[in-house]
């Protein structure tokens, strides 16, 4: 980041700069040049017991100091009975559940007095009692609570792909005027003894064809939106990632969107 | 139909329970992402204690701490205050008695790396504090609060030097070290440049410290300090105020209480 880069945004973990020091320093010095997207994935919205108060005043206290464009949090919970479990976890799609999202959805909008998008998750498990498809549940949390939606077309494929769903009838169902953002990663392939093959979502190769062909559908259907490339594990040369940046630049260009694609690598 | 919390309990209990022979593959990927996640931060914040005892030691002791003390928050900055306590009692790592410790100063460390940015005394607070302290029977009364990053540690071993040789992968001063040369007495700080310090303080200094970042007055820290006096305390260089004003000029203390005039 030394030779600022041609970014359109920078997105970071909320969860990294909760402290100060250093690491709160250097982010200080990089909000000036870049506008910032802050990416919770600790703040267990699906939690059935509550929020934790704690960390909302964090995240309240880091968005007010550092005014990101963007704030973005997951469908999914990571805490119970007072433990983290550092996973997004899997909502069953209950209506028990919609209630639960859209009271904390609405409780963190109040808190930090904006707008934040919710992010689908790559799921490995389905709950049996779940009653309502999952882009039905997220359009229902964005229509109740105002919120807005951050499209990760590469989760919708590992889901698609882990559950049998159709990925382009996904895609199609969402309410692409909720789109605030689209974020696009790799994922790795791993063939099971009973000869299914089970798609994990681990940001750590190039942006698969699939993912690509759903990208473009999503641009031509609902136009272009910041957008950003995932890649956290085995982390290539700089010149892999800038060659992914051109192909989501070329995307947006061919889908005839006047907003350029920004990247940046979320640590 | 199970509620939510059933579900999310149920989920909860899978992911801490150790892996067994059937176990959904699917399921198991949240088991993996959760013993992953904070494994690795447990690394980052015990960097030393990793590189000492080797990856594969580390995550399997990692591994079963995350089983016993999951998280309390979706801080990881916070997570392992624990840990060195684990590993006291982590028969595999017995044959390292200095571990513990070199853990405890690590979690200092780390505590000393992400604590929150406060304001120190301005001009005003200073002035007032000079004023107060000019008063003997105010000056007396006089009670700290220490930065947050400020910490004191009392420990058997050299650990500093330990954690210093082993972070800089110094193999000739990790020799030079005498783990029975005695007991270290430590303050641990981050300074204005963001970088973490840890210095070692002569004993009478370092209690004095101690009790004043604990929110003692100055009389009662003085007080302790002349019944506890013992022989090794006697060639220790420079006076008390020395240290306080040490202290003062460093930033170490960022606010005071005191009786008012």
């Amino acid at each position: 980041m030394r030779s600022r880069p041609a970014l359109a945004f920078l997105e970071v973990h909320a969860e990294n700069y909760f402290g100060g020091g250093a690491a709160r320093a250097y982010l200080d010095a990089l909000r000036g040049d870049y506008p910032l997207s802050i990416h919770g994935v600790g703040l267990s919205l699906g939690s059935a017991e509550g929020l934790d108060a704690r960390h909302l005043e964090r995240l309240a206290a880091l968005v007010a100091a550092t005014e990101p464009a963007l704030v973005s949090e997951h469908l999914s919970w990571s805490v119970v009975g007072g433990r983290y479990l550092a996973d997004l976890l899997p909502l069953p799609m209950t209506e028990e559940a919609l209630d639960v999202v859209c009271r904390h959805v609405e409780q963190v909008q109040e808190r930090l007095a904006r707008r934040i998008l919710i992010e689908n998750p790559s799921t490995y498990l389905q709950f049996e009692h779940s009653s309502i498809p999952e882009y039905e549940f997220i359009a229902a949390v964005a229509a109740r609570t105002g919120c807005g939606l951050l499209c990760d077309v590469n989760n919708i494929v590992v889901s698609a792909s882990n559950h049998g769903w159709d990925a382009r009838a996904y895609l199609a169902a969402l309410p692409g005027e909720r789109i605030g953002e689209f974020h696009l990663a790799g994922h790795a392939r791993r063939a099971l003894p009973d000869g299914r093959e089970l798609r994990i979502d681990d940001h750590g190769s190039r942006v698969s064809r699939e993912v690509w062909a759903l990208y473009r559908e999503a641009l031509a259907r609902f136009g272009a939106r910041p957008t950003l490339i995932e890649w956290d594990t085995h982390i290539p040369p700089l010149a892999v990632l800038l060659e992914e940046a051109h192909t989501a630049d070329a995307a947006i260009a061919a889908a005839g969107g006047g907003v350029r694609g920004a990247h940046a690598h979320a640590a | 139909m199970p509620t939510l919390l059933e579900s999310q309990r149920a989920l909860a209990a899978f992911v801490l329970a150790a892996p067994a022979a059937g176990d959904d593959a699917y399921r198991a990927i949240y088991r993996n992402n959760t013993l992953a996640t904070l494994g690795n931060a447990l690394g980052l914040n015990f960097p030393a204690v990793r590189r000492v005892v080797g990856g594969d030691f580390f995550d399997a002791a990692a591994r079963r701490f995350v089983r016993a003390a999951p998280p309390r928050a979706a801080y990881l900055d916070e997570y392992g205050a624990e840990f060195p306590a684990y590993l006291r009692d982590f028969a595999p790592a017995a044959r390292l008695p200095y571990l513990p410790e070199l853990a405890q100063l690590e979690w200092a460390v780390s505590r000393a790396l992400h604590a929150p940015d406060v304001p120190g005394l301005d001009g005003a607070r200073l002035a007032a504090l000079a004023q107060a302290a000019a008063d003997p029977e105010r000056a007396a009364q006089l009670c700290f609060v220490a930065h947050p990053s400020v910490s004191t540690l009392a420990l058997r071993h050299p650990v500093d030097a330990i954690w210093q040789a082993v972070l800089a992968q110094d193999a000739a001063a990790m020799a030079r070290i005498d783990l029975d040369s005695g007991a270290v007495r430590l303050l641990i700080e981050r300074d204005g440049a963001g970088h973490v310090q840890v210095h070692r303080l002569p004993g009478r200094a370092w209690r004095l410290t101690e009790r004043l970042c604990a929110g003692a007055t100055l009389q009662s820290a003085l007080e302790a300090l002349e019944a506890e006096a013992g022989a090794e305390d006697r060639d220790e260089p420079g006076s008390l105020d020395s240290v306080l004003g040490e202290h003062l000029a460093a930033g170490r203390f960022i606010d005071f209480n005191g009786s008012s005039p």
